[in-house]
């Protein structure tokens, strides 16, 4: 079945119910969803569980500052060289913000699970020896490998309701490809229900194929495509532009207090494109 | 007399110099340091080299500059990328992977790494990043810890919160790892080891112009200081010429 095409407001309006899981895809300031993210924060809609890739930045960012999430599944909320993330860590050490605490090893299995049908499964090496199972019982529980008798940490699978994706294009039925890097956006998207993608154009199937073989996602998975060209800003599309370093060094300084962010988002989110 | 090289681009030697030709090496967010440590070592004396870097998956990148970011899309003209669920599976195999470069918000005289919380999980006085893939630490071979940061805040005895498991910290712990686990730490004040038989942080060398007794007084906890410790051999000619042609924005240079 083809994707509809719509706008970010309409897609938001038809696919992310108040209070659902959403999945955000993006790897550190590359490829995050911002023009589906900034839809969100225009339209106040609350998240029950944000659930990022292994590294977000401002599209968790960005919703934890505007108070739209109740939990967070992610294993880094940061901007790397730039500095540490502003409105998490203020949430968290102000204690309004549930982190379901993870790591990448066990939410890419979680999200594998999800994605092949399986309820829950045992965590990758390594895990055992930190302290993340034992805050986050929500998520890890030990069970008992049936082959050994011996115990060992499981995660619960991951499958969010709707996942908010940047692609590079799609073409007319809503098959999508990605640029250079899939990161864990693919398999983030076989996990979830739904999959809203905003892409940088709209090329034909012929010229998709070209393009990215081997790193699509067939229309039948997707709901919505959004069209919307530098739609990733201030972070980067790869093929297509670079992140605002400067743009993101503004957002920093801005969100360091609570009425700086409020301006920020006045600025930026709330003409988000319709 | 000065220095003619910097702190960054003395510990960029000495990481290459820790690599060994043929082994696979891992990075993380933030990888400059790491990735000229990488390529140098490939243009002097471990031709056979691979390097992952972090979140891109990209397999022996060789970009014009140093990037800053893990998934700068400088990075994407690498000879192979790996989607990153692949980089998670070979990180959990244990066989793949040689050596680890982490760090930390905080590192313990074990070299357990804390990137999540100083202070009370719940309700943090420093709430970090988190920890992305640190707890794979003791499932590649070795980790390389390093820092820009020698103070007593980042070197702890113990850690707030272990979110990047190092040594086993007494002689009856137990483990299912067969790893080597942490088995060099660079800093911009010195390198350290870990004393086989206590597995606590040792002071293995002093980089020129930094005493013993400067970096105990940066380390928030007891070194084991053996009788006497070298000083760290200085770049070569060689090595720091190599090291700028591929650093020409001069990254490290601080």
């Amino acid at each position: 079945m083809p994707a509809e095409r719509l706008s970010a407001e309409e897609a938001v309006a038809r696919f992310v119910s108040p209070g659902s899981v959403v999945g955000v895809g993006g790897m550190h300031m590359t490829a995050a969803p911002m023009a589906l993210v900034r839809e969100l924060v225009r339209a106040r809609c609350r998240v029950g569980r944000l659930v990022t890739s292994p590294s977000a930045s401002l599209q968790a960012d960005l919703l934890i500052g505007a108070g739209l999430v109740d939990e967070l599944v992610s294993p880094y909320v940061g901007f790397e060289h730039l500095g540490l993330a502003p409105c998490f860590r203020r949430a968290v050490e102000e204690g309004r913000l549930r982190v379901l605490e993870c790591d990448e090893g066990s939410l890419t299995h979680a999200l594998y699970a999800g994605a092949g049908g399986l309820p829950f499964v045992p965590c990758p090496p390594g895990i055992d020896l930190t302290g993340i199972p034992q805050v986050n019982p929500e998520l890890f529980r030990q069970v008992e490998d049936p082959f050994t008798g011996e115990s060992r940490w499981a995660v619960r699978a991951l499958r969010p309701d709707v996942m908010l994706l940047a692609c590079r294009e799609a073409d007319e039925e809503g098959n999508v490809a990605f640029g250079r890097f899939p990161f864990t956006d693919r398999l983030m998207a076989l996990a979830s229900r739904r999959l809203v993608v905003q892409v940088e154009r709209l090329v034909g199937s012929a010229e998709l194929a070209a393009h990215a073989p081997g790193t699509t996602l067939p229309a039948f998975l997707v709901s919505a495509v959004v069209l919307a060209p530098g739609g990733c800003r201030p972070t980067a599309a790869p093929g297509d532009y670079r992140a605002d370093e400067d743009e993101l060094r503004a957002y920093l300084e801005a969100a360091r207090e609570p009425q700086g962010f409020e301006a920020y988002v006045a600025r930026t989110a709330a003409g988000a494109a319709r | 007399m000065s220095p003619d090289y910097g702190r960054t681009e003395l510990m960029a030697v000495v990481m290459a110099r820790s690599f060994r030709d043929g082994e696979v090496v891992v990075m993380g967010a933030v990888p400059a340091l790491p990735l000229a440590a990488c390529r140098l070592a490939r243009a002097l004396h471990a031709p056979g080299l691979s390097y992952i870097v972090g979140g891109s998956g990209t397999v022996n990148p060789a970009p014009a500059a140093l990037p800053l970011s893990s998934c700068d899309p400088d990075l994407a003209p690498a000879p192979c990328t790996l989607p990153l669920p692949d980089v998670v599976l070979l990180e959990g195999r244990g066989d793949a992977l040689d050596v680890f470069c982490a760090g930390g918000l905080q590192i313990d005289a074990y070299g357990n790494c804390n990137l999540i919380a100083v202070g009370d999980w719940a309700r943090p006085k420093l709430r970090g990043p988190g920890t992305v893939g640190l707890p794979f630490l003791p499932a590649v071979r070795r980790s390389l810890l390093y820092t820009a940061a020698h103070t007593p805040r980042t070197f702890v005895e113990r850690v707030d919160f272990v979110s990047g498991p190092g040594h086993p910290s007494g002689p009856g712990e137990e483990r299912a790892y067969r790893q080597e686990g942490p088995s060099l730490v660079v800093t911009p004040l010195a390198t350290m080891d870990f004393d086989p038989g206590s597995r606590r942080m040792r002071l293995a060398t002093v980089h020129p112009g930094v005493g013993v007794a400067d970096v105990q007084a940066a380390t928030g906890f007891e070194l084991v200081l053996p009788p006497s410790v070298p000083e760290t051999p200085a770049p070569t000619e060689e090595e720091l010429a190599a090291l700028r042609r591929l650093d020409p924005t001069g990254v490290l240079q601080d």
